[in-house]
């Protein structure tokens, strides 16, 4: 029980009073990076956490993924500093893909939040950094070792003073340390500004701690998110799906057990861990399944803690959804990211109408390095999104990230920042899913390379093999294609790219939800003038 | 500083401007629901006010009844000596899809750049979201043969046949307004000049814009948007304007007409027909417009304006007598106060944030047994269920009513029944779900919505990387005094002003709108490798093409003042910090300068600079200023009487200092005279609105009839 009652107005004050500290926090990490990663396609978080680590306030900014990870990583951070280990001033950092986010380039850092000498929570934060030092960005390294700079559970700053040998150690294994470097202090701004705001805000409101309140949040959220989850039909729901996987397809399994209130998924009988960066680590697998469950039952309910906390997930050891040490994950998104239409495939059956066709997704992206003709080394990371699916109101939106929140960079900041130039970015006509409502377009972008040096080029680049399924009688989108001089190429391997060559993208559609015949014939109609279907008419 | 309006007779050389014994300045502004019309007597200070309803069908005949009604009232036509006009016809053209058939031609490859936009969804968790649908379809896009490299070159000459064939194709297609949008225009905008001479030879009627025009940014997304809005809202510019003028012309009128800008600065006609993107906030820079001038009038430097009405809430930061401005802005969003759900646009705007909190504002208690309030409103019909019009919803108005803070029987200035019963009757349902009583809702409904705007506020004025408490919150609107005084105690604010005719605020402030127009020009250079003459050069021609309007628009550019300004960033960051710069002219020398105001500017928003990085400057912008001719003698409506005639009456109010209502005094705004003073806890009463000031707070009438409330020390 908590000591401490907080009524339906004066919660709501408290409650906003935090998400706007948050919110505040990502808007100076935003502005103070260095990186595009952070300040144009928004690859971050900020989260308040209450003094056990269970999280209380996202930013209203963050992405799916680190929603569900971050506040993982914070209890992470516990157990290797207890509370005892920990003063005023400390900042901890780690890019452990199994404690962190799956991958390498994630790093999160969280700092001990004090009141009256009291820890009363963490302030946390990660962000996707430029670079992280190994074999760039691609599928290739078969261990996590091949994959980068690690950083274990450490203190990045002891009291005030930042750990000078580790920050040596960062800047002479990654590409660009001025940009690494530069969006880690962004972070640790952005955990300043947390932790003053806190300060003042428990200051204004006479709170010793953050203990009722959190309470208050997280058991009314959860309750809440159980009521959504009892109002899903009770049942055992499975699904089954095929992804590129490397020389042979990859198969994810699900099977859904809706429970009175809780809900669980199981991955057993998913394909096992593979010797390439395609393995999604648990902590990933549960916050793609946790973003599933929300958007499906309670897309207007908080993140926290509470309201994850009837959602479960579990998978056997070993397997592509769970691998073990030392299994590398730097591109754990190309599987990660099919696991919120995995569960809605199940889901699709019983309530199609919460749920949204098969998205053009995972994200794609360009990962170009190489030397400028100065010889300084670059690396340059640039994402592009397929179309997201038909839901049984609208047609799916097209070129937009999903279930990520990954931004695209504008074509003229691409040509300013590397030796690329963009000949084409188009919709790709006829790739969404037909359907009462149809799929969303993916797009069309094509490349050359104008540096003087040979360039090394890696992809995130999926369902090339088997499109976006359709639900409820819509049909599936169109299958993604990578070509490098009008070859397609295998996307999980790393290309060189000489000057002159062309490197083409074309991002996948969105599957179409109900029967094409269903589709409202001026829909049908307005995409016919525009181009948009009949293989690409003017 | 804000200057004072004065009127240099001896500087003013244009034509048009009117002798003095012309004394009346005339202001128009076109609301969503009202056009409001005030006359200003230079000689003496006095307004006359006049408010009409809006007539979307055609706004024009809104104001020319207005308009009679003022002239009826023994103001001479030719006494007029100039016409400041606002409107929000732009805007809701943009938010209704009512703009002209519009097309686009771009580089070859690029058409669905303004489809494809940034790729980012505005909320996480929709699957049925819905982004803005682009101004010109795809079958109105097309693309022609021509190309620009990121620096500037020329890379594939622009094939000028295949563009007029894509021109033809477009009138062809039956398209009003085409846009122009070509890659790297901002670098270089050869072939769009290219492109614009041959469509005028061609189509000497049609109506262009081409990008570098309008936004002569990088970013392609952002630029195509900016420039395809523009001419989707030409046309109807164009006929608009002519029209307005014309018809007052008929009423013997034949002051010169100058448009608000979003920026809060005053163009002449033929600008803003040739840019009418820059007009989308013209009402609203108006309001912000006219808090600057109160706190410059009273010697206060930094204001935090706060306008809430109906529908919305409105905040601005007014700083030694200047609003802040941005430049980028967002319009006609998808989804209410949603931020990446609407049109980006490439224009300088008083920076504003919109909440969604009015007296319309709706409660109710969610999922999470939280009380939440808005943004759905009541709005004004059927508005709050005080109202007894219809209204089921318990609103922020209701609630304010059950606490004491507003009048039943003196609703705005008696015109109006409110039914106090009604409103209690309305809380019920809320009462019962939370466990709390009807009052303790109200109070609830009253707190949770002034923490709705403190929250908002808090985050706008730390992005700024500015402290609250050296602001005085300016409350204006209907609901706006009435929850100023909490919002302000959450802000840690410690002064608040109350103007005298906060009702019409927006429209005086176009009275008293100095001439602006800023021009901006990427040059994307690190400061370490700048070519200083051709930077100096670049400001030379930005401050000679700004000065030309100010000119033409009947100022003289040799009394503007001038501010240069420059997007900067340390290199390899992606955002850029605007940066006022010292005045010119720059030389090599003049990097060190350059660097520290970038790097205060920063330091004061970011409280940090990163180590050892060099910066470079993206975009330069220079913004020309001319203040208006007028004579200093301030705004009054007040009466002529000098004794105070004010009898306090009492009421019991709630107010949230205390556990149980209070016999309060209740003060009639229209009886206080200069100096008087009082205290905390108050109610001043208006026809407009209610001012309430909590207990432990002083009040005092300055000079101007103004309120001025300053907060017990004890203020959190």
């Amino acid at each position: 029980m908590s000591s401490q009652s907080f009524d339906s107005a004066t919660l709501e004050v408290l409650w906003t009073r935090l998400v706007s500290i948050v919110d505040e926090a990502a808007a100076a990490l935003v502005r103070t990076s260095f990186s595009t990663v952070v300040r144009d396609s928004h690859d971050f978080s900020c989260v308040i956490t209450d003094a056990e680590g269970r999280s209380l306030v996202q930013a209203t900014d963050s992405i799916p993924s680190f929603i569900g990870t971050l506040p993982r990583t914070i209890r992470h951070f516990l157990d290797e500093y207890p509370a005892e280990t920990l003063e005023p001033g400390d900042v901890l950092i780690t890019n452990d893909i199994w404690m962190g986010t799956g991958h390498l380039p994630d790093i999160s850092v969280g700092k001990p939040l004090f009141h009256n000498g009291k820890i009363v929570g963490f302030a946390g934060s990660t962000a996707h950094a430029p670079d992280i030092g190994g074999k760039i960005r691609s599928p290739e390294p078969r261990e996590v070792f091949e994959e980068g700079f690690q950083v274990p559970i450490m203190k990045l700053i002891r009291a005030g003073e930042p750990d000078e040998t580790f920050l040596r150690l960062l800047r002479k294994n990654v590409r660009a340390p001025d940009e690494v470097v530069g969006d880690l202090w962004a972070q640790i701004t952005a955990l300043d500004l947390m932790d003053a705001r806190l300060d003042t805000f428990m200051n204004e409101y006479a709170l010793s701690t953050l203990e009722d309140l959190a309470m208050e949040i997280q058991t009314r959220s959860e309750r809440a998110m159980r009521a959504a989850i009892s109002a899903l039909p009770d049942g055992i729901y499975e699904n089954t799906i095929r992804t590129d996987g490397l020389t042979e397809p990859l198969d994810l399994k699900v099977t859904l057990t809706i429970d009175g209130d809780e809900i669980l998924a199981d991955f057993d009988g998913s394909a096992a861990q593979v010797d390439k960066a395609i393995n999604c680590a648990m902590c990933y697998t549960y916050a793609m399944t946790a973003y599933a469950v929300k958007c499906a039952a309670g897309p207007n309910l908080p993140n926290n803690d509470g309201s994850i906390r009837p959602i479960k997930a579990i998978a056997p050891e070993g397997c592509i959804l769970n691998p073990q040490f030392p299994a590398s994950g730097g591109s754990r998104a190309l599987i990660g990211h099919f696991v919120p239409s995995l569960i809605f495939g199940a889901l699709a059956k019983v309530i199609p109408e919460k749920i949204m066709a098969g998205a053009g997704s995972p994200l794609w992206c360009i990962n170009q390095s190489g030397v400028t003709e100065s010889g300084a080394p670059f690396a340059k990371l640039f994402f592009f999104n397929g179309g997201m699916g038909g839901t049984n109101q609208t047609d799916g939106q097209s070129c937009l990230s999903w279930p990520s929140n990954i931004s695209t960079t504008p074509i003229e900041v691409i040509e300013q920042l590397a030796p690329l130039r963009v000949h084409r970015r188009s919709l790709r006509p006829d790739s969404g899913g037909e359907g009462e409502y149809r799929g969303g377009l993916g797009q069309e972008v094509l490349f050359e390379s104008i540096s003087k040096t040979p360039t090394a080029m890696a992809f995130l680049a999926e369902r090339t093999r088997v499109g976006a399924p359709g639900i409820a009688g819509g049909e599936d989108g169109a299958k993604g294609e990578l070509q490098i001089n009008g070859k397609s190429v295998d996307p999980k391997q790393q290309h060189i790219v000489k000057t002159g060559d062309t490197v083409l993208l074309r991002t996948p559609g969105g599957g179409g939800y109900g029967a094409p015949i269903d589709r409202d014939p001026t829909a049908a109609n307005r995409d016919r003038a525009e181009g948009k279907i009949g293989k690409g008419e003017r | 500083m804000w200057r004072k309006p004065n009127f240099p007779t001896g500087l003013i050389h244009h034509s048009k401007v009117k002798p003095l014994d012309q004394t009346h300045a005339l202001g128009i502004d076109i609301g969503g629901t009202f056009t409001d019309i005030v006359v200003y007597d230079r000689a003496t200070g006095r307004i006359e006010k006049g408010k009409e309803l809006t007539t979307p069908d055609d706004p024009s005949r809104g104001v020319l009844t207005g308009l009679k009604k003022l002239l009826d009232r023994s103001i001479a036509p030719e006494s007029l000596y100039r016409i400041v006009h606002a409107t929000t016809l732009f805007t809701n053209a943009l938010i209704e899809r009512k703009g002209a058939r519009t097309g686009l031609i771009t580089t070859k490859g690029f058409r669905d750049v303004l489809e494809i936009g940034r790729e980012r969804k505005y909320e996480l968790y929709d699957i049925h979201i819905a982004m803005p649908k682009p101004l010109a379809p795809r079958d109105l896009r097309l693309e022609v043969t021509e190309r620009i490299a990121a620096d500037g070159t020329e890379i594939t000459p622009l094939d000028e046949v295949e563009f007029l064939e894509q021109v033809d194709a477009l009138v062809a297609l039956g398209v009003e307004a085409i846009a122009i949008v070509f890659l790297h225009a901002y670098a270089n905008p050869a072939h769009e000049d290219a492109a614009l001479t041959a469509i005028a030879k061609k189509y000497p009627d049609l109506i262009v814009t081409a990008s570098h025009d309008v936004a002569p940014e990088i970013r392609e997304y952002d630029r195509t948007s900016t420039t395809v809005t523009n001419a989707y809202v030409k046309p109807l510019a164009h006929t608009y304007v002519d029209r307005l003028v014309e018809q007052t012309a008929d009423l013997g009128i034949d002051a010169p007409y100058f448009m608000m800008l979003s920026n809060g600065g005053l163009t002449h006609i033929e600008e803003a027909k040739r840019s009418p993107v820059q007009l989308l906030e013209s009402g609203p820079a108006a309001g912000a417009l006219v808090a600057a001038y109160f706190g410059s009038r009273a010697g206060i430097d930094n204001v935090l304006a706060f306008d809430m009405g109906g529908t919305t809430a409105k905040l601005a930061l007014v700083e030694d007598g200047e609003p802040h401005v941005d430049y980028h802005f967002e319009a006609a969003r998808e989804k209410r106060f949603a931020e990446g759900s609407g049109l980006p646009l490439n224009i300088s705007a008083i920076k504003l944030i919109e909440i969604g909190a009015g007296g319309g504002s709706i409660a109710h208690i969610d999922a999470m047994e939280l009380l939440k309030v808005g943004p759905e409103s009541a709005g004004s019909e059927p508005g709050p269920v005080c109202y007894g019009r219809g209204g089921k919803a318990p609103t922020v108005t209701d609630a304010d009513l059950l606490l004491g803070f507003l009048n039943a029987d003196y609703f705005a200035g008696g015109s109006m029944k409110i039914d106090r019963d009604a409103a209690a009757r309305a809380m019920q349902p809320l009462a019962e779900r939370s466990g709390l009583s009807a009052i303790d809702v109200a109070r609830g409904i009253y707190d949770v919505v002034n923490e709705n705007m403190a929250s908002a506020a808090r985050v706008h004025i730390a992005e700024q990387g500015k402290d609250p408490r050296q602001y005085t919150l300016l409350a204006t609107g209907g609901a706006g005094p009435v929850h100023a005084y909490y919002v302000a105690k959450k802000l840690g604010v410690k002064q608040l002003f109350c103007p005298l005719a906060a009702g019409v605020a927006s429209a005086l402030g176009l009275l008293i709108a100095p001439a602006r127009i800023d021009r901006v020009a990427t040059i994307a250079s690190r400061l370490d490798d700048m070519d200083w003459t051709r930077l100096e050069r670049s400001f030379n021609e930005l401050e000679a093409d700004a000065a030309k309007v100010i000119e033409e628009t009947g100022f003289d550019p040799a009394t503007a003042r001038i501010t240069r300004l420059a997007d900067m960033r340390y290199i390899g960051q992606g955002f850029e910090v605007v940066t006022a710069l010292p005045e010119g002219p720059y030389d090599g020398t003049a990097a060190p300068t350059l660097l520290k105001a970038f790097e205060d500017t920063y330091r004061r928003t970011f409280s940090r600079t990163p180590p050892d990085v060099n910066a470079e400057i993206i975009n330069i912008r220079v913004s020309l200023r001319a203040d208006v001719p007028g004579d200093g003698v301030g705004f009054t409506t007040a009466g002529t009487d000098t004794e105070s005639s004010q009898t306090n009456t009492t009421r019991p109010v709630r107010f949230p200092e205390n556990d149980e209502f209070v016999e309060t005094t209740v003060y009639d705004r229209a009886q206080l005279r200069p100096g008087e003073t009082f205290n905390g806890p108050a109610v001043v009463e208006e026809s407009e609105s209610t001012l309430i000031v909590g207990p432990g707070a002083t009040v005092r009438v300055d000079t101007d009839g103004n309120l001025i409330v300053n907060l017990p020390d004890d203020t959190q």
